[in-house]
């Protein structure tokens, strides 16, 4: 330990070591009496507190005339002007209040600091915050590496103060960059660097920061990493992290904002943080009150008590994945690092070329090519990284191009949610963080809107769409190109008709009322494929379906209502001949699209080397019984004698580079017209073609059964009613070819080509699963 | 019509989101949008307003200085007499007592602003502003 009793950093170290949370308000009043009674306030709170004497936005930019003006005219400021005010003022709020036993920070946001950390050096204070790209890009508009030169004056300014006996204290902004939807491996990177600064420059005793996001699960992860890292690189300092509350768009309700604040606290204890910097009920409204933010400290201090206090919490938890979140982040510190010896040179060449890009941020230096996303559980995510050296550990996932609307509602994520949560708790006396959810990653009822289509103009309009509505037209062109090539003629589907397919996996079927008959909408054109080879040996059709499937496949992201399907069909065929032709057309496709489209698969993220594997060669294939051996392998509970599940299917999908074949399902799980095999009965002759990359199903296919009496005995098996297949019947026993044929989905083909999300996000006119639209 | 929209902040707010979805919703009007970012000095918007003679000036300022920041700017930008009749319109957060506010507005739109819009307003409300913009440039440009 560097520090002697009174320094900011042993007071925090001291706290830890009681197993106690450090909470920090952000206060700030220009009235030098009200000043005083918030620090005296925040010092008697029932908590363990530090204070915080922010400054104003004018003294934070430096114009200290406008500072003096607004108070010579009696006018309020949104902080405390300590360069306007003269020292004895300053001194006159801190007479009696600072000591040991309660250390001041002074919190302000400027990119030019000398001023400000003159006067509290003058003023007695030793503690601040800051640092050269976290109170530059975010919030000025002076060059960074202007910045960089007035934060390393400041730094040896403030290092300075160790002659006179206490510790200096430096807390870096980095990781509250633009306060929300920055990625949190870019957070922990700029905190650390920004640490990394600071003991270059002469400090020695730092904190680091991490401003709570969006997910538990993920924040917790994300402070591990920076933990790891800053013990990694700052060894020999005496260093500890801080949590901020929510440092975006606020709860409006004072239970959300109670909550969203109880989180934050156990983010910090379960994270082996050390201090909090609260935010109050009055957030979303005004600049808060004394009393408000003494509330605020003391709701913050119970929740840390209930969790435990800090004591060895952080080590003991368990069950904090890893996502990739210290990958990344140890990517950027090492290839910044890698940049100059001098942290200042590095930080500004790391922008200047790319490697360090905040998306969002409007400040001349920010490369700005940078974009991030919300999923549907509140992570976040990158959805373009520019040029930062993260390829090799993320892929960014394309998003419909951003709208107003659908910024606004990413940046009032939080605060639906936690709005909502408070209403919820108050009508159904439920634990509001139970019964939201908001412990856990499970997706929530709310602010689900990432994982829905937006209005038909907005995702009409956008980018995004216009791009995979140009990729799957060319693998259209490239489908009909390759099977023209391979001798079929396309035939235009039926849409309506006295039956369709009985379908499977609990879809339900459109009644239409056709002159008083009871007619279908097509599931499927099987009946009609095989009924077609009576004119033609090889035939395909691009059919639209429609499946009311259950509502639970809604989250699955890869179920439509309304879909197509490529479907071919070939007289004379065996499963091994059709899956020659599956692979063949699925190879053709994404060939063209790659060679054809590579912008366009650029422009939405999409790495064309996942490709690689799928064009080198043919497709694996393995029967459905391997298949459910290897999900037992992996611990999951798959049913031998049923349709793998779509968990499953996931699993397997995940684990493959390149497209492969499940075969021989058993009988039980498929429709009629999948011929069994007849030297092992019980199994289908039939086959699903599997995605890569966790994409699942692309295509289902099967050698047909057209024998009469067999087609009736398996329709009895399945529960079907013969009656109903009157027209069908009839064409089988007056005899159809033997056949097999497949169909594939092309809203989930295009979903894997172009590396989606969502399949509705394949569709110009998408229907999810009890989602009303267009 | 296209507009060219200049978005701005002013010298003492660092907010920057705000700038962000201002300019989408100018974009997604059809208009072009040159933002200026946080922390914009007096002398670079007007500067700006010089050199691009922008169609329509949107300010946006939420750290609760936008009474002063707001009458200050303004006078700067009306003092120069290219940009005297040039629609200039100011909205956020006004000042730092949230709802117990006084009038802003009234201050502001005599300081020189054409329109003012305080945070209860939304996007409507500055869509149907630009609407009438549209008019009055297309008859400027036709007498």
């Amino acid at each position: 330990m560097t520090g002697v009793d009174g320094s900011f950093g042993a007071f925090v170290t001291r706290a830890g070591a009681a197993g106690r949370l450090v909470v920090q308000p952000r206060m700030g009043m220009s009235d030098p009496r009200l000043m005083r009674a918030g620090l005296v306030a925040t010092r008697d709170a029932a908590a363990t507190t530090v204070g915080t004497i922010t400054l104003d936005s004018y003294t934070r930019v430096g114009d200290h005339a406008a500072a003096r003006a607004a108070l010579r005219d009696g006018l309020d400021l949104n902080g405390y002007p300590v360069v306007a005010h003269d020292l004895a003022t300053t001194a006159g709020v801190l007479d009696g209040v600072l000591d040991a036993r309660f250390p001041v920070q002074v919190r302000h946001g400027s990119a030019a600091p000398q001023d400000i950390v003159a006067v509290l050096v003058a003023a007695g204070l030793h503690a601040t915050e800051g640092g050269p790209v976290s109170y530059c890009l975010p919030y000025s508009r002076i060059p960074l590496r202007e910045s960089v030169l007035n934060w390393a004056e400041c730094c040896m300014r403030l290092a300075a103060v160790r002659e006179h006996g206490i510790e200096p204290h430096l807390e870096s902004f980095g990781g509250c960059m633009m306060g929300q939807l920055c990625p949190p491996s870019l957070l922990v990177a700029i905190s650390v660097l920004e640490g990394l600064f600071f003991r270059q420059h002469g400090l020695r005793s730092v904190s680091l920061s991490y401003a709570q996001q969006t997910n538990q699960a993920q924040d917790m992860e994300a402070v591990r990493s920076l933990r790891q890292l800053a013990a990694e690189h700052l060894h020999g300092l005496d260093w500890h992290v801080v949590i901020y509350a929510y440092m975006g768009v606020y709860p409006r309700t004072p239970d959300g904002a109670s909550l969203l604040l109880e989180q934050a606290a156990r983010l910090a204890v379960c994270s082996g943080a050390q201090r909090l910097i609260v935010k109050t009920v009055a957030e979303a409204h005004r600049i808060p009150t004394i009393a408000e933010n003494v509330a605020a400290l003391e709701l913050a201090a119970r929740a840390a008590d209930d969790e435990g206090g800090t004591a060895a919490v952080a080590a003991t938890r368990t069950g904090i994945e890893d996502t990739g979140i210290l990958a990344e982040a140890r990517a950027l510190v090492n290839a910044v690092l890698d940049l100059s010896p001098d942290l200042g040179v590095a930080l500004v060449r790391a922008f200047e070329r790319g490697y360090l890009d905040v998306p969002f941020c409007l400040h001349p230096d920010n490369p700005g090519r940078a974009r991030s996303r919300l999923d549907d559980r509140g992570r976040l995510h990158w959805s373009g990284i520019g040029s930062m050296p993260l390829g090799g550990l993320v892929r960014p996932r394309p998003v419909p191009g951003l709208t107003a609307a659908g910024l606004l509602r990413s940046l009032s994520y939080v605060e639906r949610r936690y709005d909502h949560a408070a209403l919820e708790r108050s009508a159904t006396g439920q634990p509001a963080v139970a019964a939201a959810g908001l412990i856990g990653d499970e997706p929530v009822n709310i602010g689900n809107d990432a994982a829905r289509p937006p209005g038909p103009r907005e995702h009409l309009a956008s980018p995004v769409t216009r791009t995979v509505l140009t990729i799957q037209h060319r693998m259209l062109d490239a489908a009909r190109e390759y099977l023209r090539g391979e001798g079929f003629t396309e035939l235009l589907p039926p849409v309506i008709g006295p039956v369709t397919d009985p379908g499977a996996r609990g879809a339900k079927q459109v009644d239409v009322d056709y002159y008083g008959h009871r007619y279908k909408l097509m599931t499927s054109a099987i009946l009609y494929k095989q009924a077609s080879l009576t004119a033609f040996d090889k035939i395909f059709c691009i059919a639209p379906n429609v499946r009311l499937e259950p509502l639970e496949t809604s989250s699955t992201s890869r179920h439509l209502a309304e879909f197509h399907q490529v479907d071919v069909e070939m007289a004379g065929a065996t499963r091994e001949r059709i899956m020659a032709v599956a692979e063949g057309l699925v190879s053709h496709v994404v060939r063209r699209v790659v060679t054809e489209l590579p912008a366009e698969l650029e422009s939405l993220g999409r790495d064309t080397s996942a490709f690689a594997d799928l064009l080198d060669g043919g497709f694996e294939r393995r029967t459905h019984a391997a298949a459910v051996a290897d999900l037992h392998g992996m611990g999951h509970d798959q049913n031998a004698d049923a349709e793998i599940d779509w968990v499953g299917e996931a699993m397997l999908s995940h684990k493959s580079s390149r497209p492969f074949f499940i075969t021989d399902y058993p009988k039980g799980s498929r429709g009629f017209y999948d011929r069994e095999n007849t030297e092992r009965p019980g199994f289908l002759r039939n086959f699903d073609l599997i995605a890569a990359e966790g994409y699942g199903e692309l295509c289902s296919g099967s050698e047909r059964e057209n024998d009469y009496a067999t087609i009736v005995t398996r329709m009895r098996e399945t529960g079907e009613n013969p009656a109903k297949y009157g027209w069908y019947l009839r064409m089988v026993r007056d005899g159809v070819p033997a056949s097999a044929g497949f169909g594939i989905g092309l809203e989930r083909f295009t979903r894997y080509v172009a590396g989606l999300d969502h399949v509705w996000q394949a569709s110009a006119y998408p229907k999810v699963p009890g989602v009303v639209a267009p | 019509m296209e507009l060219t929209v200049l978005v701005s902040s002013v010298a003492s707010d660092a907010h920057t989101w705000n700038l962000v979805y201002l300019q989408l919703v100018l974009e997604e009007l059809g208009h072009r949008v040159i933002n200026l970012g946080a922390c914009v000095p007096d002398d670079l918007l007007v500067a700006e307003c010089l050199r691009a003679r922008p169609d329509l000036v949107v300010i946006s300022t939420v750290n609760g200085h936008g009474r002063r920041d707001g009458r200050r700017v303004i006078g700067r930008v009306r003092t120069c007499q290219e940009l005297a009749a040039t629609p200039v319109v100011i909205g956020g957060k006004l000042g730092i007592d949230g709802p117990r506010a006084k009038d802003h507005r009234a201050v502001l739109l005599d300081a020189g602003f054409d329109a003012v819009f305080e945070d209860a307003a939304g996007p409507a409300q500055l869509r149907s502003y630009v609407d009438t913009v549209l008019p009055r440039l297309s008859a400027s440009v036709t007498s």
